[in-house]
């Protein structure tokens, strides 16, 4: 079936993509990511002594700071501002209501982002030490958690924190109709009923025959790291969404693996 | 009342207009009944049940009429870092409100003066020196506000910390009383305690007779003040009655 | 083993003993309880892959098998409804409080609902005053993103006076005890504070405000929301969370669990089926299609399960 996409894309098709890595200097890892005009920056601290309390010392601790666009802070404040300034005075506890308001909406991605980082790191390489990342939206056009994984994973690697493997990450929107569109724009994620949002490893260049690194009949890069779904949908378009999904982290993860050597080999002669 | 301009939804309660209520009763107007329909001296009938919490060490829920209160000890456990070496225990109090224990929509914020009162209160019944360096925390949530919330979640901690095991040298029992023109009413509820002259909150070990706080608000005079202190006494020790019950029940029952 | 055991003898609470007393020979190479005890805090997870072996959990539960669940509708007299909800002990308070706002331009027939829940530091020892928990916000979002998208409420039935009044629900959830599968109870409880909430019957005063009908000896006044008093509830949101380890799926986990196995699945489907949220947020264990499907049959049948109980409450409500 045919769909009539904004900008001209077929439903399969992923906006272009770029990634640059070693963008910041005083970090110890960074790398920019854009989907479209979806656009993210990542950075990577660490990995530093110790871990935040509460947190296992025979294992090294994922910290993720999401700053949101800035713009978007601004407004929000400012809007909230007016209306809980009576409540502050009221309540004479202003710390506790800034924190509760500015800190829920990216709450949810922050654990979203570090439970899909742990579970890709192999923490036991680093026990006791703590490696933060930090995530500065640029611009939001729809995928943009998918977009964040992508330059966290990014920015991991340049970093160089050992890892199990990289992760992809997707957006998948179910449309008015049942169709299956992937890597939505904003309007797009707004207008359709349902998306759901999916990290899959990447995919493995082995020399291991085919079929070795099966799990339960399924290749490794089938297994779900992470999931996210908004919205209603009927439970059979969730798993129609995950044939488009994968063959899109196939794409990706193709396109992360160029990207890695290409940086490397000009690194290397640069050095 | 939350009732400012701004941009996002300000919201009102269509119940606010039970403030331009006359008083209850005036002096002399002995014919009164309270709303509950008790007598003056007469305090509602109090429900205890301990380990409510199974993430506490020790947990209590108390229910006086429509005050309901949950009361959490953990511990005793590490100090804060920045605390200094101190050979007696510590004791740590918090009292909170949920948004809905109120009639007009709250905060949901740190009550300040009930978290010290609680500790002043509790303060004297415990054996701290028995367990030095460390804290005990007692944390109350007030889930619905019915009057005399105080005394309630006072009574409600002691039996928390006898559920978590802490040594202490009695039970504490707190009641209060209101003062209504030239009347006293034990254990006032919400609408009394809104039209009140004075108050009186007596907090006492009833085994040992002896008072760990008590506190006054408003004009009384000295013979209006005995009263109300021997008020306060004897249903104290009603009270510690009925939460000593509760502990034996609860221990018998965990013993089978 | 034996070295360890005077030292942390002490450390160890009594209250989990009851747990494994029960379980027939679950680790049959250690003699006495205490060892138990202790084994199960050194080793935790292999303690728990012993039981997983012989499909069973420390608490005598079948790996598929969620807590006893309980629901009590009206336990906060002072909110407009509310409803205590417990599954095994974790224990959730949500309670709605109705208030009046002048709707937005763009909707000016359609109310607002206001959804928080609340970690207060009575329910776990890791809370502490001042601090909020960190699952506090993730969880108020996951909730209010599900109970919004769901359209299990119409928020026109939330209208009152098209373009000037509308209701605005505060739903304030509270957890009183935490012990794992945190977002279900406060779903749950969330979901049946709503059947229990009861609309007051209002009217417009002189100055344009909605007042309570009876409170202030308007009766002669036509109430704006006569008919109205109860909020149609369609396709109710059910949720269950899953703990995956290796290949064996653990339903409705207990905060043990939850530390130990870190690959959490949540599935809310609606009562007609529809999945309204797949919510996996990392952990080790990848997720394939098969373990998907399990989960949400599993799903399915918790569905079914707590629509009765939910069903249970609401009519035990109404012999009162």
């Amino acid at each position: 079936m045919e769909v009539h996409r904004e900008d001209g894309r077929s439903q399969n098709q992923l906006r272009p993509l770029a990634c640059s890595r070693n963008i910041l200097h005083r970090a110890h890892g960074s790398a920019s990511w854009s989907q479209g005009d979806t656009k993210v920056l990542a950075a990577v601290y660490g990995p530093k002594a110790g871990t935040k309390k509460n947190e296992n010392p025979e294992k090294a601790c994922i910290e993720v700071i999401w700053k949101p666009k800035t713009g978007q802070i601004g407004d929000f404040l400012t809007s909230l501002l007016i209306v809980l300034a009576f409540e502050v005075w009221y309540a004479g506890n202003f710390q506790n209501i800034l924190h509760w308001c500015l800190g829920k909406p990216e709450k949810e991605y922050e654990m979203i982002l570090k439970r899909t980082l742990e579970s890709i790191c192999i923490l036991t390489v680093n026990p006791n030490t703590t490696t933060s990342i930090i995530v500065q939206v640029v611009n939001d056009d729809g995928a943009l958690l998918p977009s964040a994984i992508n330059a966290a994973c990014m920015a991991l690697v340049d970093a160089g924190i050992p890892m199990k493997h990289l992760a992809v990450a997707i957006c998948c929107c179910v449309a008015k109709t049942g169709y299956v569109i992937l890597d939505p724009t904003k309007l797009e994620e707004q207008k359709t009923k349902a998306f759901a949002y999916l990290v899959f490893p990447n995919s493995v260049h082995s020399v291991l025959p085919e079929g070795s690194l099966r799990v339960e009949g399924e290749p490794i890069e089938n297994g779900i790291i992470t999931s996210v779904t908004h919205g209603i949908m009927p439970v059979d378009d969730y798993f129609y969404c995950l044939e488009p999904g994968r063959a899109a982290s196939v794409k990706l993860s193709d396109f992360l693996r160029r990207n890695l050597q290409q940086q490397s080999t000009d690194s290397s002669k640069a050095g | 009342m939350a009732a400012k301009p701004g941009s996002a939804p300000v919201t009102y309660s269509p119940n606010l207009g039970q403030k331009t209520r006359p008083p209850i009763f005036k002096d002399n107007d002995l014919d009164w009944v309270r709303p509950d329909g008790r007598g003056f001296h007469q305090c509602r009938p109090a429900f205890f049940r301990t380990g409510a919490v199974n993430s506490a060490s020790g947990s209590a829920y108390a229910e006086l009429g429509s005050t309901k209160v949950i009361v959490s000890v953990f511990g005793p456990r590490e100090s804060k870092k920045a605390m200094m070496y101190s050979d007696t225990g510590r004791l740590n109090c918090n009292v909170s409100y949920t948004t809905f224990a109120t009639p007009v929509r709250g905060q949901g914020s740190d009550h300040k003066e009930f978290s010290s009162m609680l500790h002043k209160a509790l303060e004297g019944a415990i054996m701290l020196e028995t367990f030095p360096k460390t804290t005990v925390d007692v944390f109350a949530l007030v889930l619905e506000s019915g009057g005399s919330d105080l005394p309630v979640v006072i009574s409600c901690a002691s039996l928390a910390l006898a559920d978590a095991g802490i040594m202490m040298y009695d039970l504490v029992a707190a009641v209060s009383v209101s003062c209504l023109g030239k009347n006293l009413v034990i254990d006032p509820v919400l609408e009394e305690e809104s039209y009140q002259d004075g108050s009186l909150m007596l907090t006492c070990m009833p085994s040992r007779y002896e008072v760990t706080q008590l506190t006054f608000t408003g004009e009384w005079s000295t013979p209006e003040i005995n009263e109300a202190m021997q008020l306060c006494l004897d249903a104290c020790n009603k009270l510690g009655k009925v939460m000593r019950t509760c502990l034996k029940e609860a221990a018998s029952a965990s013993q089978e | 083993m034996d070295g360890y055991n005077c030292v942390f003898n002490p450390l160890f609470r009594s209250k989990e003993n009851r747990l494994t007393m029960g379980l027939p020979n679950a680790s049959g190479d250690l003699s006495t309880e205490v060892e138990v005890d202790a084994f199960r805090r050194l080793f935790p997870l292999r303690f728990y892959e012993k039981h997983l072996l012989e499909s069973i959990r420390p608490d005598a539960r079948p790996l598929g098998r969620a807590r006893e669940t309980t629901i009590a509708l009206g336990a906060v007299a002072s909110a407009n409804g509310s409803a205590l909800a417990k599954i095994g002990s974790t224990t959730m308070l949500a309670a709605i409080k109705m208030e009046v706002m002048t709707p937005s331009l763009e909707t000016p027939d359609e109310g607002c609902i206001a959804i928080d829940f609340h970690m207060p530091p009575i329910c776990s020892p890791i809370v502490r005053p001042g601090r909020p928990a960190e699952a506090a916000p993730v969880v108020a979002k996951q909730l209010s993103d599900t109970i919004l998208s769901s359209g299990m409420i119409n928020l026109k039935e939330l209208s009152l006076v098209s373009g000037k009044a509308a209701w605005m629900a505060y739903l304030d959830i509270y957890c009183l005890d935490a012990d794992g599968a945190l977002f279900d109870t406060a779903l749950l409880s969330a979901v049946a504070a709503f059947s229990h909430l009861e609309i007051p019957v209002v009217s417009l005063n002189d100055d344009g405000k909605i007042v309570l009908s009876e409170e202030q000896g308007l009766s002669d006044r036509e109430p704006v929301n006569k008919e109205r008093r109860k909020i149609n509830l369609s396709s109710i949101p059910f949720s269950l969370t899953c703990v995956l380890h290796k290949n064996y799926i653990l339903a409705d986990p207990t905060a043990e669990e939850e530390s130990i196995m870190d690959t959490i699945v949540t599935v809310v489907l609606d009562s007609s089926s529809q999945l309204v949220s797949l919510h996996k947020p990392g952990g080790t264990v990848l997720a394939y299609t098969s373990a998907i499907q399990d989960c949400i049959a599993l799903t399915r049948q918790r569905v079914k399960e707590l629509q009765k109980i939910l069903e249970e409450a609401i009519s035990g409500m109404e012999v009162d």
